[in-house]
C-alpha cells in the first residue's frame, strides 16, 4: 500500500526574487528535476499566475505559482516537500490527491513561460515608508516648537502671576488703610451723636 | 424534472471568486444554514477554503 501510485495536483509557490534572478523556466526545471529524483513523475507542470498574496509570507507580498500533476506516491511525496522547503525558490507547496488529471490540464504539458514580475511595489512602499519618516521627523519638531511656545508661554503666565501676587500684597495694605480711615470716620460721627446728645439733655434741664 | 444548482459541484481551492461568495468580509465561512448548501458541500467548501488560505489565495482574516 506504501509504494501506491497515486495522482496529484501540486501548487507550488515561487519566491519572485529567484524566479527574476534565475528566469522561470530554470526554477520550474529545478522542481520538476526535485520531483523526479525522489520518484516522482511529472505529467503536468505550468505556470499559474503571478500575483500578491492575501497576506504576508517571509516578508514576500508576491508570489509566482507554479501548477503541477504528478503520479506519485506518499514517501515520494514527503520526501520532495521537505527538500524544497530546504532548499531552493519553493517557499510553500500543497500536494493534494486526486482521481484523475483533467484533459484540458493534461493537453497543457509542461510548458515554457515568461513571467513579468512587477517590482513597483516594494520601491513605492520604500518611498511610502521615507515619506512617513519625514512626516515624522517634521511632526516631532513641529512638537517640539510648540513645547517650547508652551514653555515660553508658562515663565510668561508665572511671572505675570507673580507680579499680580506683588500687587495683591500691596492691595491689603491699602484696604487696610481704607479701613482704618472708615473705623475714623465712624469714630468721629459716634463722637459727633454723643456731644449732640449731651447738649440735648442740657438744654432739656435747662428748660426745666 | 432536475432543477441546475446554482452552486458548484466540487470547490475548487484556485476558483477563488466562487470561494469568495462563501466567506465573509472578515474572511470567515457562511454557516450552512446561511450558505443553503448541504452537510457534504459544506465539508468541500470548508476543505477548499482551507486550502486557499495555506496558499495565500484567501486571507485567514481582516
Amino acid at each position: 500500500m506504501e509504494n501506491q501510485n497515486y495522482i496529484y495536483q501540486a501548487m507550488f509557490l515561487l519566491d519572485n526574487e529567484e524566479v527574476r534572478g534565475q528566469g522561470f523556466n530554470a526554477t520550474r526545471d529545478w522542481v520538476k528535476a526535485t520531483l523526479e529524483k525522489h520518484g516522482a513523475s511529472v505529467d503536468v507542470l505550468r505556470l499559474w499566475g503571478e500575483r500578491s498574496m492575501a497576506y504576508t509570507v517571509g516578508g514576500r507580498k508576491r508570489a509566482t505559482y507554479l501548477l503541477g500533476w504528478i503520479h506519485a506516491n506518499q514517501e515520494t511525496v514527503a520526501a520532495a516537500k521537505r527538500e524544497m522547503y530546504l532548499l531552493g525558490p519553493v517557499f510553500r507547496v500543497l500536494f493534494l490527491r486526486e482521481d484523475s488529471i483533467p484533459e484540458e490540464e493534461l493537453a497543457l504539458g509542461i510548458q515554457d513561460s515568461q513571467v513579468s514580475i512587477p517590482d513597483e511595489v516594494e520601491e513605492i512602499e520604500e518611498e511610502e515608508y521615507v515619506d512617513t519618516k519625514a512626516e515624522k521627523a517634521e511632526a516631532k519638531e513641529a512638537d517640539k516648537a510648540d513645547k517650547a511656545d508652551e514653555a515660553k508661554e508658562a515663565d510668561g503666565e508665572k511671572a505675570s502671576a507673580k507680579d499680580a501676587k506683588v500687587e495683591k500684597s500691596d492691595q491689603p495694605e491699602a484696604a487696610e488703610g481704607e479701613k482704618t480711615a472708615a473705623a475714623k470716620v465712624k469714630e468721629t460721627s459716634k463722637e459727633v451723636t454723643k456731644e449732640e446728645t449731651k447738649e440735648e439733655a442740657s438744654s432739656a434741664s435747662e428748660s426745666e | 424534472m432536475s432543477q441546475k444548482s446554482k452552486h458548484p459541484h466540487d470547490f475548487d481551492c484556485k476558483d477563488i471568486e466562487s470561494l469568495q461568495r462563501y466567506i465573509n468580509g472578515q474572511g470567515r465561512i457562511y454557516s450552512a444554514t446561511r450558505s443553503g448548501l448541504n452537510a457534504r458541500q459544506q465539508r468541500q467548501l470548508k476543505r477548499a477554503v482551507k486550502n486557499a488560505r495555506f496558499l495565500a489565495l484567501l486571507p485567514y482574516g481582516l
